[in-house]
């Protein structure tokens, strides 16, 4: 299953159990004879210790899988230059500056680490691939001053789509670009 | 004991609160029928209500919050009338200058103003100031009215007292309320994240006015304006939570909350580590020091734990298994606290770095600060003006769950913000006026979010009639 989906599906599960319980506590609040919660130091203990260790677990499974670590120790097969402005994205193989501003079509190779260097000419823009099928793929920030270096490597061949992702004024939902993956 | 100015300040700020927060809901209804094709605004008109949308319910629920806690302190001490009264004045100019600065100069740069959008003038050139003005006098009238209310407490409790430090000890040799406890934690943050507003805006103005001569740090200029963002819009919240611990049990006619040395604790680790949770909203910034990144995570995880899991913990003790009166207002309390912990659970998937990356800046976003504010914070003050409501009229106090205006709020809340969140999944992008080609077989998603909303609308409507004659009660009584 994709990862968006399993989220989704993670976080319903989650909400409607919350509901549940929240539903149960309610309709215990209507019964004649009270007698509270027995033994609430000790339940609450647990309550803790179980909420903490679901936590810690957590992150120690997905800090790792962080974006700052992926293909660090390899190196790229092809290198991209991106440079976001207000609302195109120029795309190169040689740096963009704006002293040399220039843009040409891309096409990257499938199944090899491709490293995009991202940045922006003038306000914060945001660099997000996304699939045929409309998928968000991966994305890093387009900041002005700085450069965003964001590996990837493309295991399905086709034509990839570029959104802003940063809101950067009124045409901030028009700006995209796209590039192949042969 | 609430003197009858206070009564009738605070009564006005209810009503400017609940008038501000229906325009506001209008506002966001127009933004997903636009997004749903169902009617067609200009994409800087959208952007232009976006910003006044996001900035007025941060706005009108940091009020709301300081206004009920400023009530219900003074059972406990006397804080001057005159600085809410100040801060109601200054914070309708400063409304009525952002508002200015949105619809008639056409401003638009969101209700973050991230650097140096505001710089990239696309509106008329005096709406950047304007806005920029506004925000300090919004700014300034916030931080005397919080430094005005620490201040008093300050007088009677000593700073360990009011974060109940002697409760870490096995004989306390005096209680602090939970209202006081949690009340001095949010001031404490929000005096701190106002003073990064003031910062941030100082660094503004020193470019606006150096004409060319001196330019920000981007970097460090989003790193503030999160800080101060995602400050704002937590502590707020934790406001809303001073009024639950004091008012729940005894509208439920159950023995007050106590602070304990574990309610100390979890207030004390919610004060740190709310300060550095708002580095997730730099994931995507992948030159900011790794550290930070890392810390992100953690503060976010752990800032959710203490004070969540012990409120939550609190009031299922408090209701389970136990005969409950229920009111309209403390229902609104219990459905606070599921909202708010649903809503918990959906930003931490997202403060999840390896899910960040695919749901950063999508509607994900939208949709779980929704579900805390919507679902969970305005229901805490919605409580609390019901509750204060009965307490400035002797009208007769209405007893008993409104079915038909609760199945309202539910239903219309959790369906406004489950399509933000299948559009979140579906990987739509938020703050988009209109919605690219590849997602034109998903504009239901958005129409259907507008029609929810009409319904959360409408129990909006209900509650506020339910307690306006009560509000202007005051303003007859003698
Ligand atoms: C049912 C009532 C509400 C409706 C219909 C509504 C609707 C919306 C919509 C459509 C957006 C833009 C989403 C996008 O990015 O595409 C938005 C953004 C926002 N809303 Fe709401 N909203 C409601 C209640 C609230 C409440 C109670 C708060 C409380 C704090 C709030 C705070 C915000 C903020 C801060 C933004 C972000 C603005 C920005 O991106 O600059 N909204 N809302
Ligand atoms: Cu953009």
């Amino acid at each position: 299953m994709k990862e968006h989906t399993l989220i989704l599906l993670l976080f319903l599960v989650i909400s409607i159990a919350i509901m549940g319980l929240f539903l149960v506590i309610f309709q215990s609040s209507k019964i004649e004879n009270e007698t509270g919660m027995q033994n609430p130091k000790k339940k609450r203990f647990f309550f803790f210790i179980i909420l903490a260790s679901i936590l810690l677990v957590l992150l120690s499974i997905t800090i790792p899988k962080s974006p700052y670590f992926q293909y660090a120790d390899n190196s790229p097969a092809k290198v991209v230059y991106i440079a976001a402005q207000q609302y195109v994205f120029l795309s190169s193989f040689q740096a963009i500056t704006l002293d040399n501003i220039n843009t040409e079509a891309i096409e990257v190779p499938a199944n090899e680490v491709i490293e995009f260097r991202v940045t922006s000419l003038d306000v914060n823009h945001g660099f997000a691939i996304y699939n045929d099928k409309a998928e968000l793929v991966t994305q890093t920030q387009a900041m002005p001053g700085y450069i965003n270096k964001l590996r990837w490597k493309f295991t399905e061949p086709g034509k990839y789509n570029i959104l802003c992702l940063e809101f950067c004024g009124g045409g901030h939902s028009f700006m995209r670009s796209s590039f192949t993956v042969k | 004991m609430a003197s009858i100015s206070l009564k009738r300040i605070t009564s006005t700020w209810i009503i400017t609160v609940m008038v501000l927060f229906v325009i506001a809901i209008l506002f966001g209804i127009t933004m997903r029928f636009n997004q749903g094709k169902l009617i067609q605004i200009s994409p800087t008109s959208f952007y232009s209500i976006m910003t006044v949308h996001g900035l007025t319910m941060i706005g009108i629920w940091s009020v709301a919050g300081l206004a009920a806690i400023h009530y219900l302190l003074s059972r406990y001490l006397s804080i001057p009338t005159s600085i809410s009264v100040f801060a109601f004045i200054f914070t309708v100019l400063g409304v009525v200058m952002l508002w200015s600065s949105a619809f008639i100069g056409e401003f638009h740069a969101g209700w973050t103003f991230l650097y140096p959008l505001p710089f990239k003038v696309a509106w008329k050139s005096w709406a950047t100031p304007l806005f920029l003005s506004g925000l300090a006098v919004l700014g300034v009238a916030w931080l005397v009215w919080s430094v005005g209310i620490l201040y008093q407490i300050l007088k009677k409790y000593t700073i360990t007292q009011t974060l109940g430090w002697q409760h870490f000890s096995t004989n306390p040799s005096i209680e602090t309320p939970p209202l006081i406890l949690i009340s001095t934690v949010s001031l404490i943050g929000i005096i701190v994240c106002l003073l990064s507003a003031v910062v941030l805006l100082v660094l503004f103005f020193a470019e606006y006015f150096s004409n060319g001569a001196y330019s920000n740090d981007p970097l460090l200029m989003k790193n503030i304006t999160y800080f101060f963002g995602h400050t704002i819009a937590n502590e707020t919240l934790y406001l809303g939570l001073a009024s639950l611990y004091e008012l729940m049990p005894e509208i439920s006619k159950k023995p007050k909350f106590k602070t304990t040395w574990y309610v100390a604790l979890a207030w004390n680790c919610t004060l740190v580590f709310i300060l550095t949770a708002f580095f997730h909203h730099l994931y995507m910034d992948f030159v900011q020091p790794l550290g930070f990144q890392m810390i992100g995570q953690l503060a976010s995880y752990f800032a959710s734990l203490p004070a969540a899991a012990v409120t939550a913990f609190s009031v299922a003790v408090l209701v389970y298994k136990n005969q409950i009166r229920w009111s309209l207002s403390n229902i609104l309390f219990f459905l606070g606290v599921m909202g708010w912990i649903i809503g918990g659970i959906g930003a931490l998937i997202d403060a999840t770095i390896s899910n960040n990356i695919i749901l950063h800046n999508t509607l994900w976003v939208p949709a779980h600060f929704h579900t805390y504010n919507a679902m969970g914070n305005v229901l805490f003050s919605l409580a609390f003006f019901v509750w204060v409501a009965n307490d400035f009229s002797d009208l007769p106090v209405d007893s008993g769950i409104p079915k038909f205006i609760i199945s309202l709020l539910v239903l219309g809340g959790f369906g406004f913000v489950l399509m933000f969140y299948l559009g979140g999944a579906m990987s739509i992008p938020r703050r988009f006026a209109l919605y690219p080609p590849e997602f034109n077989n998903l504009s239901w998603l958005a129409t259907l979010g507008g029609w929810f909303a009409v319904v959360y609308l409408i129990s909006i409507l209900f509650i506020f009639f339910t307690i306006l004659k009560k509000c202007l009660k005051v303003f007859s009584a003698s």
